[in-house]
C-alpha cells in the first residue's frame, strides 16, 4: 500500500503542476509575446510584504524598478513606487484552452508591469514566457512518449507473438536504432527534415521525429513481455478453446505489457521533454515567437548574458518539479509489483 | 573465438544499416544545399548543375551509395559543400577533440561510480547508503542541459574557470606544463557536467549489481571460510556482477557520446557537437552522415569492448565457444 | 473403472504414430542445437479409456500433450482424432479441434490469467464459443462451477485466492465447458498435497463415468497412474519405452527407468489394493 499511496502522492504533484501549464493564460500576468521594450533583461521583482520604512502591509507589493544611476544595465528598486499585487485581475485577452476567450489572470499589478521572473531582451515577461513555453515542451513530450509507445507496442506485439522472419526483421532494425547515441540520430533526422518551418509544423516534426528515435526500447521490451506471455498455460489454455491471435493479444497479452508501458512512459515524457528543449535550445525546433523551455534557455548561449543576467537561467531551475515528478513516478512504478503476480517485471537499463 | 568473431560480424552489420539508413534518409529530405543555392542570384543555374553532376547528385540512389560506400572505404567520406573541403579530415580533427572529452569522462565516471557504488552496497539502507541514493535521485532530476548550462553560470560568475573552447588563446606561447594545465582547466567544466550527467546511472546499477550479488548463498560461504571483507567485495563479489555492468558499460558510452554533444555546444568546446549543428543549419549532408557514421562507429567500437570484457570475464562463454 | 478390452469393433478415438518433435535450442553464445523432445512415439486411446503416460521430468511427456492438444505442430508422424489426421490441418481447423481435446496444466495458478475472477475464468470458452448469450453463459459457468464442487459464491475471486486444489477444480471446470470428448491431464495431480491429490482423482473417475470421458493422464507419479489408468505407457528421452496395463508395469517392470520410478513411489501408497 505504500508504493500505491506514493504513486497518487506524485500524481497529484505532477497533475499540480500540469495544470498551471495548461491554464497558463490565467496563471500568467501577460501574453507571451508580447514586448516592452522600454525594459529589456528587467532582473526578477522581490515580493514585499514591509516596505522601505518597515510598515508591515497585509497585500503583498513589489517596487517598480528603475536604472541605476550612470549605468546602463544595472537596476535598482524605486522605493516611492510600492506597486501592491491585484488578484483576480482583468488583462490581456487570451483562450482558455485554446478555446473559451477570457481576460481573467491570477495577479497582476496597476498602470505598471510585473516581472517575477525578470523579462527577456524585448522585454517580454519570462514567467508568462515558461508557463506558455511549457505547453509547447510538455506537449511534445506526452505526445512524443505517445507515439513511441504505440509505435513500440505495435512492433514488440508482432515481433513477439508471430516471431520467425517478421521477429527477426524488426528486432535488427530496432538493434541498429539502439546502436546510435539518441541525440545523434536526433540530429540526423532534423538535418533531413526542412528547416525554415511554421511553428505548428515544427512542432509535428518535433513529435514525429522523437516518435522515430525512441520506439526501439519500448518496442524491445513490449516483445519480452510478449514472448513470456504467450507461453503461458493461460494464453495456451485460451488457445485451446479455440481463440484466435487477435482476441489473445488483446484480451491476455497486451493487458500483460500495460505497467511495462507504464512505467515507460513515465520515463520516457521527462526524456522527449528534454529532448525538445534541446532542439528548440539549438534553433532546431519550434521557432519564435512561439516559446518554449528549450528557446527560454538558448539566450544563455550568449556571454554577455551569462555574465550580467543570471536570471535568464531561472527557468531551468523552476521546471525542475516537473521532471522530479515524472521521475519519481516513473521509480514508484517500476518498484510496484502486483500482489498476486510472482517474478520480477522485465526492465530496461533505462 | 567464433563468439568474438560473431560480435565482430554484428558490429559490421549494424555500421552497414545505419550507414545505409542515414544514406536513404538524405534522399528523402526536401532541399538540400543546392536549391538554397539556386536561390542566390549571383551563382549562375549551369554552375550549380555542373557542381550537381559533379556530386553525382543527379545520378540514381544505388548507385550514389555504391560509390560512397567504395569511397568511404578509401578513407573518403565525402566532400563538404560548406567547406568545400574533403569531410574525414574536418571531422577527424573535431571527432578527436570529442573523443578526449568522452573517454575522460567515461574513466573519470567509472572510476568513481565503482567504489562508491560497491561502497554503498556493502551498506545497504544505512545513512550514507540513503544519503548516496538521496544525491543521486537529485542528480538525476536535473536535466543535462540544465546542468551543463548551471556550470556555465557559475563558471562566468566565479571568473576561475574559461567559459568556452578548448584553449587560451595564448596557449602557443606557453610551455608544456602550462599547456597541459591551460588544457586541463578548459576540460574542467566539460568533464564535471559529463560525468555528473551519468553518474548517477552508472551508482544505480552498480549498487543494484552488487546488493544482489552480496545476498548470494556462494558469498556467505566464502564469509563463512574466513575470507576477508575486501577480498570478498572485489574478488568475489565483484566478477560476479560483470554481466550486467559489462552491458551497462557498452550503454553508458551512448549516453555519454550523446551527452558531450550537447554539453560541447554549450560550452563551445571544437568537438562534433558545434560543427554537426553547424552542418545541420548549412545543408552540409555529407558532414552530417559522416558526423553520425563516426559516432556509431565509436559506440559500435565501445560496444565490442565491452564483448571483450565479457568475454574475458565470464567463463560461460568462453568454455561454450571453445566446444 | 472402464476397460479397454479390444473391442474388434471399437474405433480408436485417438491414434499417435509415429510422432516427432523438435527444437531449435539456442544457447547464450547463438550456436543451434536440436533437441528431439519426442522422438517417434506411437499409441491408441480407445473412447472412455484413461491412458497413462508416466516419465522423469524432460522425458518428452508436456511436448507430447501440447502437440496432441493442437497447441504444437509436430515434426513429423501424424495424430488422428475421431479417425482423421489433425497434424498437418491448418490454423482456422485446428482451432476447431482443439475444443474437443482440453488440457489441464500442471500449475493450476499459472494457467488462470492473474487479473480474471473465477466467473470470467470459467466463462471465457463459453464466451469464445460465440453462441451464447450473456445470461446464458452465466448460467452454464456456475453449473459448471458447481459441477466440480466449486461454491457459485466464489465467482468473484481472483485465482491467487484459491487454494490448490480449488485452482485446480476450477482447471476443470473450465476445460469442460467446451464438453471436450478428450482430457489431458498434463501431470494435473502433482502440485497439490496428498488429500487433495486423492479428492480430485475421485472427481475425475466421477467425471469420466458420469460423461463417458477420454483421458491422457501425464504424470511421473507411477502409483497415481496405476490407480487411473487403464493401460500404462513409460516414457524416456521422448520414447516410450514400455506399455501395458498397471499390474503388469507395477509387478513385472521390463526397463531400468520403469524400475526407477517405481523406487520413487512411497511405500504407503504402493501397497493399494489391487486392481478393482
Amino acid at each position: 500500500m505504500r508504493v500505491k499511496r506514493a504513486i497518487s502522492g506524485w500524481l497529484v504533484l505532477l497533475v499540480v503542476l500540469h495544470a498551471t501549464v495548461i491554464f497558463a493564460g490565467f496563471f500568467s500576468p501577460y501574453d507571451p509575446a508580447e514586448q516592452d521594450r522600454k525594459n529589456p533583461y528587467l532582473p526578477p521583482m522581490r515580493v514585499h510584504f514591509v516596505d522601505a520604512r518597515g510598515r508591515f502591509h497585509a497585500r503583498p507589493f513589489v517596487y517598480s524598478l528603475r536604472l541605476h544611476e550612470g549605468t546602463f544595465d544595472q537596476y535598482e528598486e524605486d522605493t516611492s513606487r510600492p506597486l501592491p499585487l491585484k488578484f483576480l485581475v482583468r488583462g490581456a485577452s487570451y483562450h482558455l484552452l485554446g478555446l473559451l476567450p477570457a481576460r481573467l489572470h491570477l495577479f497582476g499589478v496597476q498602470d505598471e508591469r510585473i516581472y517575477l521572473l525578470g523579462s527577456d531582451s524585448y522585454g517580454r515577461d519570462q514567467l508568462s514566457r515558461f508557463l506558455y513555453g511549457g505547453q509547447v515542451s510538455l506537449l511534445a513530450g506526452l505526445l512524443g512518449a505517445g507515439v513511441t509507445l504505440l509505435v513500440g507496442l505495435c512492433v514488440g506485439a508482432v515481433a513477439g507473438y508471430f516471431g520467425g522472419w517478421r521477429d527477426d526483421l524488426l528486432m535488427r532494425l530496432a538493434e541498429l536504432f539502439l546502436a546510435l547515441p539518441w541525440l545523434y540520430l536526433l540530429f540526423a533526422l532534423r538535418a533531413f527534415l526542412p528547416l525554415a518551418v511554421s511553428p505548428l509544423q515544427a512542432f509535428y516534426l518535433i513529435i514525429a521525429v522523437l516518435g522515430a528515435v525512441g520506439w526501439a526500447r519500448p518496442a524491445r521490451l513490449v516483445r519480452g513481455v510478449v514472448l513470456s506471455a504467450k507461453e503461458r498455460d493461460f494464453v495456451r489454455a485460451a488457445r485451446g478453446f479455440g481463440a484466435t491471435d487477435a482476441y489473445l493479444l488483446r484480451r491476455h497479452i497486451l493487458p500483460e505489457a500495460s505497467s511495462v508501458l507504464l512505467t515507460q512512459a513515465a520515463i520516457l515524457v521527462p526524456q522527449f521533454v528534454l529532448a525538445e528543449m534541446t532542439l528548440s535550445f539549438l534553433g532546431l525546433g519550434v521557432p519564435e515567437p512561439v516559446p518554449s523551455w528549450g528557446s527560454l534557455l538558448s539566450s544563455l548561449q550568449q556571454y554577455s548574458v551569462l555574465a550580467s543576467y543570471w536570471w535568464m537561467y531561472l527557468p531551468a531551475l523552476i521546471m525542475l518539479p516537473f521532471f522530479l515528478g515524472y521521475l519519481g513516478l516513473g521509480g514508484e512504478l517500476q518498484q510496484r509489483r502486483e500482489p498476486y503476480k510472482i517474478g520480477k517485471e522485465p526492465g530496461g537499463l533505462r | 573465438m567464433r563468439y568474438l568473431l560473431r560480435r565482430f560480424g554484428h558490429a559490421v552489420f549494424l555500421l552497414v544499416g545505419v550507414s545505409l539508413l542515414a544514406f536513404t534518409f538524405t534522399t528523402l529530405a526536401p532541399g538540400n544545399y543546392f536549391d538554397e543555392m539556386r536561390l542566390n542570384p549571383q551563382i549562375a543555374p549551369e554552375t550549380i548543375a555542373a557542381l550537381r553532376t559533379q556530386y553525382e547528385l543527379d545520378r540514381p540512389l544505388p548507385i550514389r551509395y555504391a560509390h560512397w560506400v567504395s569511397s568511404v572505404l578509401h578513407g573518403d567520406m565525402g566532400f563538404s559543400f560548406a567547406y568545400n573541403s574533403p569531410v574525414l579530415p574536418l571531422l577527424w580533427v573535431r571527432a578527436r577533440n570529442t573523443l578526449l572529452l568522452t573517454i575522460t569522462a567515461m574513466l573519470l565516471a567509472w572510476g568513481i561510480a565503482l567504489p562508491l557504488g560497491i561502497w554503498s552496497a556493502e551498506h545497504l539502507g544505512r545513512l550514507p547508503d540513503r544519503l548516496l541514493s538521496l544525491g543521486t535521485a537529485a542528480l538525476m532530476v536535473i536535466p543535462d542541459l540544465a546542468l551543463a548550462l548551471g556550470f556555465l553560470v557559475i563558471a562566468v560568475k566565479s571568473g576561475r574557470f574559461p567559459t568556452g573552447g578548448m584553449v587560451s588563446l595564448h596557449f602557443e606561447s606557453l610551455a608544456f606544463p602550462g599547456k597541459l594545465g591551460d588544457l586541463f582547466l578548459h576540460m574542467a567544466l566539460p568533464i564535471t557536467a559529463l560525468v555528473l550527467s551519468v553518474l548517477p546511472l552508472l551508482l544505480r546499477h552498480v549498487r543494484a549489481a552488487l546488493a544482489e550479488v552480496l545476498d548470494a548463498p556462494f558469498l556467505l560461504a566464502a564469509e563463512g571460510h574466513g575470507i576477508s571483507r575486501r577480498t570478498l567485495l572485489y574478488r568475489y563479489a565483484l566478477p560476479a556482477a560483470a554481466n550486467p555492468l559489462i552491458s551497462l558499460f557498452g550503454f553508458s558510452i551512448g549516453t555519454l557520446l550523446s551527452g558531450s554533444l550537447l554539453v560541447e555546444v554549450v560550452m563551445s568546446w571544437p568537438g562534433l557537437g558545434p560543427f554537426l549543428l553547424e552542418a545541420i543549419l548549412a545543408r552540409d549532408l555529407y558532414v552530417v552522415i559522416g558526423g553520425v557514421l563516426l559516432s556509431t562507429l565509436f559506440l559500435i567500437g565501445g560496444n565490442f569492448l565491452a564483448d571483450l570484457l565479457l568475454y574475458w570475464a565470464d567463463p560461460r562463454i568462453r568454455t561454450e565457444a571453445s566446444v | 473403472m472402464k476397460v479397454s478390452d479390444n473391442d474388434k469393433d471399437m474405433q480408436p478415438l485417438v491414434r499417435v504414430e509415429n510422432l516427432m518433435k523438435s527444437y531449435a535450442n539456442r544457447k547464450i553464445t547463438g550456436q543451434c542445437e536440436e533437441v528431439r523432445a519426442v522422438d517417434g512415439v506411437s499409441f491408441t486411446i480407445f473412447p472412455g479409456a484413461t491412458l497413462a503416460v508416466v516419465g522423469e521430468s524432460g522425458s518428452g511427456k508436456s511436448t507430447l500433450a501440447l502437440c496432441l492438444a493442437c497447441l504444437e505442430k509436430p515434426t513429423s508422424g501424424n495424430i488422428q482424432f475421431e479417425g482423421a489426421d489433425i497434424s498437418k490441418l491448418a490454423e482456422k481447423e485446428r482451432r476447431t479441434i482443439r475444443r474437443k481435446i482440453q488440457l489441464i496444466f500442471q500449475d493450476p495458478a499459472s494457467s488462470f490469467n492473474p487479473r480474471w475472477s473465477v466467473l470470467e475464468i470459467v466463462a471465457e470458452p463459453l464466451a469464445l464459443q460465440g453462441s451464447l448469450s450473456r445470461d446464458e453463459i452465466r448460467l452454464r459457468a456456475l453449473a459448471l462451477l458447481e459441477q466440480v464442487g466449486l461454491s457459485p459464491e466464489m465467482e468473484r475471486r481472483l485465482p491467487a485466492e484459491l487454494s490448490g486444489g480449488q485452482r485446480q477444480r476450477l482447471a476443470i471446470a473450465r476445460a469442460l465447458a467446451l464438453e471436450p470428448s478428450v482430457l489431458i491431464l498434463d501431470e494435473a495431480l502433482s502440485a497439490l498435497d496428498c488429500s487433495t491429490q486423492a479428492q480430485i482423482a475421485n472427481l475425475l473417475v466421477d467425471l469420466q463415468s458420469a460423461r463417458d470421458m477420454t483421458y491422457l493422464f501425464i504424470s511421473h507419479d507411477l502409483a497415481m497412474a496405476a490407480h487411473l489408468a487403464d493401460e500404462i505407457a513409460v516414457m524416456n528421452h521422448g520414447r516410450i519405452v514400455e506399455q501395458g496395463p498397471p499390474d503388469k508395469i507395477l509387478k513385472q517392470p521390463q526397463t531400468e527407468i520403469t524400475r526407477e520410478l517405481l523406487a520413487a513411489v512411497p511405500r504407503m501408497t504402493f501397497a493399494r489394493p489391487e486392481a478393482q
